[in-house]
């Protein structure tokens, strides 16, 4: 007739599998992120208008934008990091929101691990191909229009 | 403060302060409800009902007169019926709302009035829901008070300033609306969700408690405080008031501060 | 069928069951079956405060406390008993302030207290501030408070698991002089999981109800939907009597209509109550003390208004709680969820406008029959091995005729714990009684027999029915001819309910088959009460009758005891069986009761 049972675990022990929490590792890394987010959107709104002025306001405004512009513009050291700070930071701070947005929206941890897994790729290659661009730009490439080149 | 000092007059004009009550309306209203029971169909499907109610009458006075002269099987919690045991929380309209709270008139009567369980916990039959992930959250998060050091023999004291310090989140009924109305608690119910932090900020900030960097280093987890996207969904479905989303702000802050 | 072992198993998960559950968790091995979720349960609905002579901002001492207790209780308390409450009141508040609860604080950080009905100083001379409490949700962080520390404490719960039945064995046992009776041993409880439809037993070697009152059967209550007596009519059909049933108290203030309670800290805040002619009536009726005279005399009084035709609003059918003198920040602070309610489901504005009220049903003084350890009565003289009760659902007696307002969470503290703590104690002893032969065999009889009932008639029709006939007739005034209103009116809906059914036959949250169960402890309980009330031919405390005004200690100085006895009959009710137990007395004798 009967079963019976010592401990039969109440409500909990039939609890749906994909609540339960693996324990994640310990560490900052979440805090850090969101920390970041706001200390990089105050600096990126300072370097965007800064840039945006720079560029499209002062002087000729957006009619003496060109090749050469740009070219002396990164001549100078000042402009240099300036652009360089403006592409990580941009870089970075796009990439975590994506990462959020990977993690809120997709709902199986194998599409996630392979979108973030793109996205880094992604953000890996356009940091690197524009730091490199920024340190190594010449302005005298072959048919450059700029005087000091002739 | 005190009171004691005024004496209140023992007769007043009555006309000139006014007193509630009057005629009370009736209307006719459409309730349609997400109907759910696996032992009949694995299948949800909406049912409409035509009711007649009263002014007076809430949502759950609308799901009362189903069940009891309509359909018998249509299932629901509730107990104490004015908001202060947490047992009827639901979408009314696409909101999160505790149906004893919502009055009937408050809402587009004529359009029909949608029901439906609360979203992102396994609905087991109709509006009812499996509340033990919910509450499993709110156990992780160590909700009681701690406190270290002897035991004093009488009462421990504690300021009326340290006391409203953490009293918008002593109201919480454990009701899951906020919860539940969280779109990071929708995709996979990982997030501890507002209900637990709202817990944890109840004692991480009660003065008398010893345990609050444990509390803290709990809601540090990726799952923790770091997910809510500050949408104020919480803040919004709250049936009691709370200010949800800047409570989950303060444990941020604390968390940092803790760090720094 | 499932068979779970525990050392002790307390039924309900409300105040006095979760206080029991913080002792005997800690003390052997627990379970605790409830039909909601622990925070669902209707302790969290107390509003006011709970008090103990702490005379943390005024002079004050727990024999003034007990004074008042027993006084607003008729005299029909059990003294030894209210002594105990009122005495460790102090500690139990303290208690509770040590497990977390956030208590509203005077200046210097002490626990803050209020003024509450019929509490007073050196006997009656005063109002005194004894309740303690926080805003007017004390309740509220009384049950939030208690569910944190069983987490604390790794308090098993069964949640959604219904308490259907006890199971208790008989032994034959011999008295001091010899004679012999039939001693009752408890062995379980019964319960059903709401969630799958099955029936567990609870093998236990004690068991603690604590499942709270029976507000359900009146119309007109502050009481939740699920407060459908089932404790109490578990106890009562395994043959354990009920004791005082006749007295229900109404809580004077009600949201008119409604019957959501707006608290006694409203008039303990400096709120009075107005007749249609804006007078404040409190005055005739209770010259000293006015607005905050016990809960009987406030709801008669407001009833006789009404009676006398000073009612305000269309009908004429309900009196003013006024609360436009008081400062509005002072309101928020104090009394912010009940402006809160008026506002919700009355759209009246307390800070300008007067809040419509009336009397409500409130709370079941009477129950099971209890000592001053927790223990179970079964007769008179005889109480039954490992069974306790604490809370609403028992009777200690504390309450008398008449409980004080912030008596009741007074109650399931001091006497939940010590029923935790005994029922813990007992257990370490005891051995497990062996489960009767089928003891699911009455059970499923009675689940089967509503799910498979093919009648005519529906749960909610006869519910309604009784709830009205209740309000109609066994309300704040009462006659002879009322009462036998009602029992016949009980009679008739009797008969509809052997001729139910039910449209859920389904076994997953069958909340059809269970409304129509406790409709079953609903009539057994409203008979119970009205027949109880048929013999108490005086008015004391909440039992009022028009055709026996008058206190008549000669006959009625004791409690009533109803039985159920197929073989008995009591006002030509059969199936019931009448007994009388004296009170105990300490050193408070009988006087007039004034104030």
């Amino acid at each position: 007739m009967a079963t019976t049972t010592e401990f039969v675990p109440p409500r909990s022990g039939r609890i749906d599998k994909k609540y339960n929490r693996v324990p994640g590792k310990k560490g900052n890394f979440e805090m850090v992120a969101w920390l970041f987010m706001r200390i990089s959107g105050l600096f990126l709104v300072v370097l965007i208008f800064g840039h945006l002025i720079t560029n499209l306001l002062v002087g000729d405004g957006i009619n003496g934008l060109d090749f050469g512009f740009v070219a002396g513009k990164w001549a100078d050291p000042l402009w240099q990091f300036w652009d360089l700070a403006m592409l990580w930071l941009a870089m970075l701070h796009g990439t975590n929101g994506v990462r959020t947005i990977i993690n809120d929206y997709a709902d199986k941890d194998r599409t996630r691990f392979w979108l973030k897994m793109v996205l880094y790729f992604a953000t890996v290659v356009i940091v690197v191909l524009g730091t490199l661009v920024i340190f190594t730009f010449d302005p005298c490439i072959p048919g450059s229009p700029l005087e000091v080149c002739n | 403060m005190s009171t004691e000092a005024v004496e209140p007059a023992s007769k007043i004009d009555l006309a000139a302060v006014g007193g509630g009550g009057g005629e009370i309306p009736q209307f006719d209203i459409t309730l349609r409800v997400r109907r759910y029971n696996p032992e009949v169909s694995e299948e949800a499907e909406w049912e409409d009902f035509t009711l007649t109610m009263f002014g007076t009458d809430r949502v759950l006075d609308a799901l009362h007169k189903v069940k009891w002269e309509h359909d018998g099987s249509l299932s629901f919690r509730r107990s104490c019926a004015h908001g202060i045991c947490g047992s009827d929380a639901m979408r009314i309209n696409g909101r999160n709302r505790l149906a004893c709270k919502t009055l009937l008139k408050d809402l587009d009567t004529s359009k029909p009035i949608t029901v439906e369980a609360i979203k992102g916990l396994p609905v087991e039959k109709d509006l009812i829901v499996d509340m033990e992930p919910f509450f499993q959250s709110y156990r992780e998060i160590m909700p009681f008070l701690v406190s270290k050091g002897h035991e004093p023999s009488g009462e421990r004291y504690q300021s009326p300033e340290d006391r409203e310090r953490y009293d918008d989140t002593t109201k919480c009924i454990l009701c899951a609306a906020c919860t539940s109305s969280c779109p990071v608690f929708w995709t996979d119910g990982q997030y501890f969700g507002p209900a637990a932090i709202v817990n944890a900020h109840r004692f991480i900030f009660d003065s008398r408690d010893d345990a609050g960097d444990m509390r803290l280093e709990i809601l540090n987890d990726k799952e923790g405080v770091w997910r809510c996207r500050t949408t104020f969904n919480c803040t919004e479905a709250c049936p009691r008031g709370i200010q949800v989303t800047k409570a989950i702000a303060e444990v941020k802050q604390a968390v940092l501060a803790r760090s720094m | 069928m499932q068979v779970h072992k525990y050392d002790v198993v307390i039924v309900g998960a409300g105040g006095a069951g979760m206080r029991a559950a913080i002792e005997s968790g800690q003390r052997a091995h627990t379970a605790v079956l409830t039909k909601l979720y622990p925070t669902r349960s209707h302790t969290g609905a107390a509003q006011g405060g709970m008090c103990a002579a702490l005379a943390n901002v005024e002079e004050d001492n727990w024999e003034w406390h007990t004074f008042d207790t027993i006084k607003g209780g008729d005299y029909l308390v059990d003294q030894d008993a209210a002594e105990i409450m009122a005495k460790e009141a102090i500690d139990a508040v303290l208690d509770l302030e040590k497990m977390g609860l956030p208590f509203n604080r005077t200046p210097e950080g002490k626990i803050d207290q209020r003024r509450f009905g019929g509490h007073t100083r050196d006997h009656g001379k005063a109002p005194v501030r004894r309740a303690c409490y926080a805003a007017d949700r004390t309740g509220h962080m009384i049950l939030q408070t208690l569910y944190q520390n069983c987490v604390k404490h790794n308090v098993e719960f069964y949640n959604e698991y219904y308490a259907l039945d006890l199971l208790t064995v008989e032994e034959e046992a011999t008295r001091e002089d010899g004679s012999t009776y039939l001693q009752k041993r408890v062995a379980g409880v019964v319960s059903y999981d709401l969630a799958t439809g099955e029936l567990h037993v609870f093998q236990a070697k004690s068991v603690v109800f604590a499942s709270g009152g029976a507000g359900k059967v009146f119309k007109t209550t502050s009481n939740a939907h699920t407060l459908t007596g089932d404790g109490m009519g578990i106890a009562f059909r395994r043959g354990i009597p009920l004791e005082d049933m006749e007295f229900v108290q109404f809580h004077p203030t009600g949201l008119a209509g409604l019957g959501i309670l707006l608290s006694e800290a409203a008039r303990g805040e400096g709120g009075i109550l107005r007749n249609s002619e804006g007078e404040r009536f409190m005055e005739r009726y209770a010259p000293t003390i006015k607005d905050l005279a016990p809960r009987d005399i406030v709801a008669r009084s407001m009833a006789n208004e009404v009676r006398e035709g000073r009612g305000c609003g269309p009908d004429k059918d309900y009196v003013l709680l006024d609360l436009t003198h008081l400062e509005p920040a002072h309101i928020d602070a104090k009394l912010p969820d009940i402006t809160e309610f008026a506002r919700t489901y009355l759209g009246v504005e307390p800070y300008t406008e007067p809040v419509p009220v009336f009397p409500t049903a409130h709370y079941v003084m009477g129950g099971v029959p209890t000592n001053i350890q927790g223990e179970v009565h079964q007769d008179n003289d005889h109480t039954i091995p490992g069974l306790y009760a604490a809370g609403e659902v028992a009777c200690v007696s504390v309450h008398g005729s008449n409980r004080l307002g912030t008596n009741s969470l007074l109650d399931i503290n001091v006497f939940g714990k010590r029923a935790g703590t005994y029922a813990a104690e007992y257990a370490k002893t005891a051995d497990f009684v062996d489960l009767p032969e089928n003891p699911l065999v009455e059970t499923q009889a009675l689940l089967d027999n509503v799910r498979q009932a093919d009648g005519t008639e529906r749960i909610a029709a006869i519910r309604k029915d009784l709830q009205d006939t209740m309000d109609a007739n066994m309300q704040v005034f009462r006659t002879g001819d009322t009462i036998k209103k009602a029992v016949k009116d009980i009679e008739g809906l009797r008969e509809r309910y052997a001729n139910i059914s039910i449209q859920d036959k389904g076994k997953r949250f069958n909340l059809d088959l269970l409304e129509a169960v406790e409709l079953g402890f609903l009539l057994d309980l409203a008979e119970v009460m009205s027949v109880s009330a048929l013999g108490r031919e005086e008015s004391r405390g909440g039992h009022f009758r028009e055709d026996f005004p008058d206190r008549d200690d000669e006959r009625f100085m004791k409690h009533s005891m109803v039985y159920k006895d197929e073989t008995a009959e009591m006002q030509g009710i059969k199936g019931l069986r009448f007994d009388t137990k004296p009170v105990t007395f300490t050193r408070y004798q009988p006087m007039e009761r004034k104030y």
